[in-house]
């Protein structure tokens, strides 16, 4: 029931408003309505959401990084969310963006695998097939006007080579030696150039490491959708090894001295 | 269609070895069609500096009025020429008087200014439509066929070039960047200005 | 309240509604035409606002006597490349040869045109040699429209660099008219044709120039030189960095230079 008074019955001439309710000449429509006046929406929008992706190389191969939360909107709501995925020995995805779609990106490929599999003919999909296959697929989907809204990066090492590629929900592709998603982009890509363009041959598993977890530290501190519990990734000869959830040891102590960022004393 | 291309045009000022060009099209045209072939954008302001106003028409006219007003009662007061620095921020004030309701109008500032050493020295500037000044040490461009011509400038523009080398110069980026730019064109105006005197010529270009 | 129940409405437009199919990303690529060879560069350049990436190429090389450059929406570009790339496929293994560079402009008409109402957001340049051995540039626009042309430019700098070319280089359209808007000082002295050597110089300047002014060109710089069946290298064995890259012995031979931009 709509109690405020002016909305119950239009006055004869719309033109003039003859309550005189100026200023509050609009009044919702309390009509019947077509739920789809704007025609059937097939496009989405991203509704629960990954952040940053993060990936480098290194002496040994790849690393990946990615924390463990899926947001809905503002809200951190699942905590515990893995945003990086195996697929084969050889490679990794790991997804931005939202987290249905790349759950469903993630079934997909699974199938292929076990189809692949199945034909028994002596080849494996490595990373450079599957993000072959993954372009089309979301080039294919952006096409239909109906994307998968994720920002993926592929990670892997395959016949001694290593490979490290991004795709989007347009289908856009590149390669780089690191690579970063989301705020990540803006935040840690400049990090991980100035410390991996050049070295990418020479870097150790505990530099890449080390590098990893100053730039996940800095997104934490400055990206609000992010989390310090993150997983990393690599992939070398010895195939595909995904960590344990971990933390990240952050300090709060300075946000007491700044004004307007801990609790005010005056 | 932006209002700075309702009547196209185009101007440029280089600086070179102890002298300066300006130039401009001359072009007036009413969006696509043209409409005069001898549209002069280029105002002398003193013996040595001289102004070029690309952008819309009635502007050009009305600012052309209000800065010879301006600048004889800047001499009537101060009992001596204005000086280009001093012209320059008399631009840059009087548009941005206009702020929020600006004359739509690109200034562009070449002149020799005054050395405490009693010498002369060469002076270019530009400015935005709300009078963001532009000092450039090279070149400066202004209109229509403003990112051609930034093109053509960074290309074939070089440090201390002699009054006729700079005029070779300016002339040949101006044919350049008009001639691919549908609105400016219709012939070329050039003036050099050096140390004692002004080679003023008018440029035959491409009538398309 | 009522006006609340109104402003909620029109203020709920969806944080990141799927708005475009298409993007923007930037760089630039040109092409020059000689009497017996062609010049195809483009910067390597990616971008996507303000984000970019150093190396990702948009030349490529599609027969020993053809490069195609694209510019414009990346993802359109690779496909359109793939899909123009497998058409030449299956015509060698219809006919037994490669198909000459007429005819992989018209078919890029063709396959352009084809999504007219659904268009591939890219400028194509496509150089190469023609039958009679003369070098040869088409540029297209996105549905397919096409003409010959000597040299032409392309992409983010477009209106940078073309202008200049214009002025430096041939006017092979009218062999009579030597470096644009200098006949009367120059006319006579001037070859009618710009050697191999020149044009590259020349591509390069223009490069540095471009990213000079615009930030969406820069990283770096990738060349491609198509040179006719039976010509000499005309120095290219002097440049340092060029590479052959030629597939097969029929004749003509494809090289690739690259060169560093700014980065910043």
């Amino acid at each position: 029931m709509d109690h405020f008074p002016t909305n119950w019955g239009r006055p004869r001439n719309d033109a003039f408003d003859a309550y005189g309710t100026y200023p509050l000449a609009q009044r919702p429509y309390n009509g019947p309505k077509d739920t789809f006046e704007a025609g059937v929406q097939r496009t989405q929008q991203p509704i629960v959401t990954g952040t940053s992706v993060l990936a480098l190389k290194y002496k040994d191969g790849i690393m990946m990084a990615a924390d463990n939360l899926a947001s809905y909107g503002s809200l951190a709501r699942f905590k515990d969310i893995q945003r990086l995925h195996p697929v084969g020995n050889n490679t990794v995805i790991g997804a931005g963006g939202d987290m249905s779609d790349f759950q469903y990106i993630q079934s997909l490929l699974d199938s292929l695998m076990i189809e692949e599999f199945t034909a028994q003919d002596g080849h494996s999909l490595g990373p450079a097939e599957l993000h072959e296959y993954l372009a089309q697929v979301m080039y294919g989907r952006r096409s239909k006007i109906n994307p998968l809204w994720n920002s993926l990066i592929v990670g892997g090492f395959k016949d001694g080579k290593r490979f490290l590629s991004y795709v989007d929900l347009l289908g856009t592709t590149y390669s780089a030696s690191t690579l970063a998603t989301g705020y990540g982009a803006y935040i840690a890509q400049p990090l991980l150039r100035k410390a991996v363009e050049g070295y990418e041959d020479v870097l150790t598993e505990e530099q890449a490491e080390k590098i990893m977890t100053e730039c996940l530290k800095v997104l934490f501190y400055r990206d609000a959708r992010s989390l310090n519990k993150y997983q990393i990734a690599t992939i070398t000869t010895k195939g595909v090894n995904l960590s344990e959830s971990r933390s990240l040891d952050t300090t709060w102590s300075f946000a007491e001295g700044i004004r307007g960022y801990g609790a005010q004393t005056q | 269609m932006s209002i700075m291309e309702y009547n196209g045009g185009s101007v440029i000022a280089m600086v070179g070895k102890d002298c300066v060009a300006i130039a401009s099209d001359l072009r007036l045209g009413n969006q696509a069609l043209g409409v005069s072939s001898n549209f002069q954008k280029i105002f002398p302001v003193t013996d040595r500096i001289y102004l070029g106003l690309p952008g819309l028409a009635t502007d050009v006219t009305t600012l052309r009025e209000l800065f010879r007003y301006r600048v004889n009662m800047y001499t009537v007061k101060e009992e001596r020429d204005i000086e280009p620095e001093t012209f320059a921020h008399l631009v840059s004030s009087t548009l941005y008087e206009r702020r929020f309701g600006p004359f739509f109008i690109e200034p562009v500032i070449a002149g020799m200014s005054k050395t405490p050493a009693g010498g002369l020295k060469p002076f270019i500037a530009a400015t935005d439509l709300i009078g963001c000044l532009n000092f450039a040490k090279d070149f400066v461009v202004a209109g229509t066929a403003s990112s051609k011509l930034f093109g053509v400038a960074e290309g074939l523009w070089e440090p201390d070039l002699e009054p006729e080398d700079l005029f070779e110069t300016i002339s040949q980026t101006m044919l350049n960047a008009v001639d691919r730019d549908a609105y400016s064109g219709w012939g070329v105006m050039v003036h050099v200005i050096t140390k004692d005197k002004v080679i003023s010529r008018t440029l035959k270009g491409r009538m398309d | 309240m009522p006006d609340m129940v109104s402003l909620s409405r029109a203020a709920s437009g969806q944080p990141s509604q799927f708005k475009t199919p298409y993007s923007e990303n930037g760089g630039t690529i040109l092409a020059v035409a000689g009497s017996r060879f062609c010049v195809v560069a483009g910067d390597t350049r990616r971008t996507d606002g303000y984000s970019q990436t150093r190396y990702a190429p948009k030349v490529f090389r599609l027969t020993d006597k053809a490069v195609l450059a694209v510019n414009g929406f990346s993802a359109d570009g690779n496909m359109f490349v793939n899909k123009v790339r497998q058409q030449l496929e299956w015509y060698r293994h219809g006919h037994a040869r490669d198909m000459p560079l007429h005819e992989i402009a018209r078919l890029m008409q063709t396959m352009l045109y084809a999504r007219r109402f659904f268009p591939y957001y890219v400028s194509n340049i496509l150089s190469g040699i023609e039958e009679d051995g003369s070098g040869a540039v088409y540029t297209f626009d996105s549905v397919g429209s096409y003409e010959r042309d000597t040299c032409r430019v392309a992409g983010a700098a477009q209106s940078f660099m073309q202008p200049y070319l214009d002025n430096q280089d041939d006017w092979y359209t009218r062999p009579s008219v030597h470096y644009k808007n200098q006949r009367s000082t120059h006319s006579s002295s001037r070859p009618t044709q710009l050697p191999l050597s020149s044009v590259l110089s020349l591509v390069m300047d223009s490069f540095v120039n471009a990213s000079e002014r615009h930030v969406e060109v820069g990283d770096g710089l990738e060349i491609y030189v198509v040179l006719a069946k039976g010509s000499s290298l005309q120095g290219l064995e002097k440049l340092t960095g060029a590479q052959e890259v030629t597939a097969t012995s029929d004749g003509e031979r494809v090289f690739t230079v690259r060169r560093s931009l700014r980065r910043d």
